[in-house]
């Protein structure tokens, strides 16, 4: 407590970012310390597992202090720790989780663990203050496509989800082919802005009628024997019209579905979360097909998009609120369901 | 002085508190690989145990490895975000060093000369160390003394190397009168889970009779031994800060070993060409 506010600090290393947080009464972010490891993991075209498990180590220490000192607090303010303990890579999580250990035993706080799932979804309560549930939420990070139905601050119920690549992870792979870095997601948001998105027929999936499920192989597959094709005829690839192309088949469909959901559970707005939230063209298309139906999309900005200790915070802060039982035998689990 | 130490290095994993006067008190998990769950209860218990309070805690002490990397990991993160909480200093300890520790008197019991505690880390692969017991000069107390480096060794490659010290040894004693037996004896003393992987490979590699396996109670690490040699390097202020705890993984990981070499697969390390 300080200045009569509960402080939460929340904690996050299931993949390759070592973040922490401190959030006051779940909802103001008082610091939000990031130390991401891309430029590390570049070298090797995508995250290693054991190399981000030893990253996180060295740094959490100077992570956490951070976040303690940029609030103008000390560990003796902090009301609730939270910490990710799923899903995620098990090396990467378990950092997290011992270090909150040790430190709710050390100073004497509760520590619940958060689905990190949960908090991309609880990054909306830092951005829009007066949001409270019921809402849909939309889910779309490197490892997740998922649309979420949340009709209470405790409840989370998944509707649907990718039956094969997420759709970050399919912009990822196209943007490796095109010769784009890794990550490639923001980039091929950057190149498709001096692209043609009707240049290429890329098809739409939608699976069955009503499904709420996603599926982008099929069409990451079309996409590489376009690209196959035009380089086997001796053509150039234009890679703005690739990635235009490419992003509008996969954000159209998730818009769609997205707005389908929201209609079918009369939910009168649509809450998005994760890395691929962060795309403009998503956000543009999902904001004029929902604003037809009389539906409002929230956003977090592209800072609380990705993975961060804020959210985590926030997400701990409601759960401890609605019962959660402070615990410090918390284990990771890397393949926690929502 | 009321020192903490965290062992997470081997398949169970303990903690210890040791007072100034060499009193130890320990928990250690019964459940194989329960790390991360379970040491938070062990350190509070064998906090308990000591009767003190974790605000009377001096130093915190942690098995930094070699070992299991996810082990080492909750050990020395757990070692340092406490002393980072309590504002105290860290000791690193080795595990391989540790091991010996906790065999010592039973070694010198069998008239070893050399200790050598060997931790599996498969396809012949071992991470071990070579120490001589030494003993001060009213020999009351014996001490460790490192005379082989403590790293990365293929099996064969250890053996041979104390199969030359040995006939070295045996060089030096048919000068003399004394018995070869007499004075090699149970020459090497090996410790830990290697045993276990490589029996057979040291039984055939050297002569019977020159070296003893210990038991199955002192063979597996253990942070009461990890909290003695703590207890020294307290005494002579061989402390650390909390950020300068760092693990002994004693190997790269693999990606980065292949990305050195060259051979990190083409296909995850460049753009993909079709
Ligand atoms: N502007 C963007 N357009 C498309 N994808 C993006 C954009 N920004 C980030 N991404 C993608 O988001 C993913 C990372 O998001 P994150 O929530 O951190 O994922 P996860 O935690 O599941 O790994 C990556 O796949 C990245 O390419
Ligand atoms: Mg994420």
């Amino acid at each position: 407590m300080k200045d009569g506010r509960f402080l939460t600090l929340g904690i996050e290393t299931s993949c390759d970012e070592t973040a922490a947080s401190v959030v006051a009464d779940g909802r103001f972010v008082m610091s939000n310390v990031i130390s991401s490891q891309i430029d590390i993991h570049t070298a090797y075209g995508g995250v290693v597992p054991e190399i981000a498990s030893r990253k996180h180590l060295e740094r959490v220490n100077d992570v956490i202090g951070k976040a303690l000192s940029d609030a103008d607090v000390t560990a003796k303010d902090i009301d609730l720790i939270g910490v990710t303990y799923g899903p995620g890579l098990v090396g990467a999580l378990l950092i997290g989780v011992a270090a909150a250990k040790a430190m709710a035993y050390a100073c004497d706080i509760p520590l619940v663990g958060v689905n990190h799932m949960h908090g991309h979804i609880a990054a909306n309560y830092l951005e829009h203050h007066e949001l409270e549930p019921p809402f849909m939420a939309l889910i779309v990070s490197g490892g997740h496509t998922e649309i979420v139905n949340v009709p209470a601050y405790n409840k989370c119920e998944k509707l649907g989800g990718t039956r094969d690549d997420a759709a970050g992870e399919a912009f990822d792979k196209i943007a490796r082919v095109i010769g784009l870095s890794y990550p490639g997601g923001p980039k091929i948001d950057k190149a498709a802005k001096e692209g043609d998105p009707e240049s290429i027929a890329f098809k739409r999936v939608y699976l069955e009628p009503g499904s709420l499920d996603f599926s982008f192989s099929g069409l990451k597959t079309q996409a590489l024997n376009y690209l196959n094709q035009e380089r086997q005829a001796g053509r150039e690839i234009r890679v703005n019209d690739v990635a235009a192309s490419f992003q509008e088949a996969v954000v159209e469909v998730i818009a769609d579905k997205a707005v389908m959901a929201a209609e079918k559970y009369g939910q009168k707005q649509i809450v998005m979360a994760g890395g691929v939230a962060s795309n403009t063209r998503l956000r543009a298309l999902i904001e004029e097909k929902a604003a037809v139906k009389g539906i409002a999309v929230l956003k977090p900005s592209p800072v609380l998009c990705t993975d961060n200790g804020a959210m985590i915070a926030s997400a701990a802060y409601y759960a401890y609120k609605n019962g959660e039982e402070p615990t410090l035998e918390l284990d990771a689990v890397p393949g926690l369901e929502f | 002085m009321n020192i903490l130490a965290i062992e997470t290095t081997g398949k169970y994993g303990s903690a210890s508190v040791i007072k100034e006067t060499g009193e130890v008190f320990s928990a250690i998990s019964t459940e194989e690989m329960n790390h991360l769950k379970g040491m938070m209860i062990l350190i509070d218990e064998a906090i308990r145990e000591a009767g003190i309070d974790k605000s009377e805690l001096t130093h915190i002490a942690a098995s930094v490895g070699p070992g299991s990397f996810t082990g080492i990991r909750i050990g020395v993160v757990t070692a340092r975000v406490m002393a980072q909480m309590l504002g105290l200093p860290c000791i690193s300890v080795s595990s391989l060093e540790a091991m010996a520790e906790r065999v010592l008197d039973a070694a010198v019991s069998a008239g070893s000369l050399y200790v050598v505690p060997v931790i599996n880390a498969r396809r012949h692969q071992t991470y071990a160390g070579v120490w001589e017991a030494e003993f001060t000069s009213d020999y009351e107390q014996k001490t460790l003394c490192a005379v082989m480096e403590e790293k990365q060794y293929m099996i064969e490659d250890l053996l041979a190397a104390l199969s030359s010290k040995i006939a070295e040894l045996e060089a030096e004693a048919s000068g003399r009168a004394q018995s070869l037996k007499d004075m090699l004896g149970n020459a090497v003393f090996f410790t830990g889970d290697g045993i276990d992987a490589y029996k057979e490979i040291i039984e055939s590699s050297l002569p019977d009779g020159l070296y003893t396996f210990a038991g199955e109670e002192l063979r597996y690490q253990h942070a009461e031994s990890v909290a003695r040699i703590a207890l020294r390097k307290a005494k002579a202020d061989r402390v650390l800060s909390y950020n300068e705890l760092m693990p002994e993984y004693m190997r790269l990981a693999e990606a980065e070993q292949r990305l050195k070499a060259g051979t990190l697969s083409d296909r995850i390390r460049k753009p993909v060409q079709i």
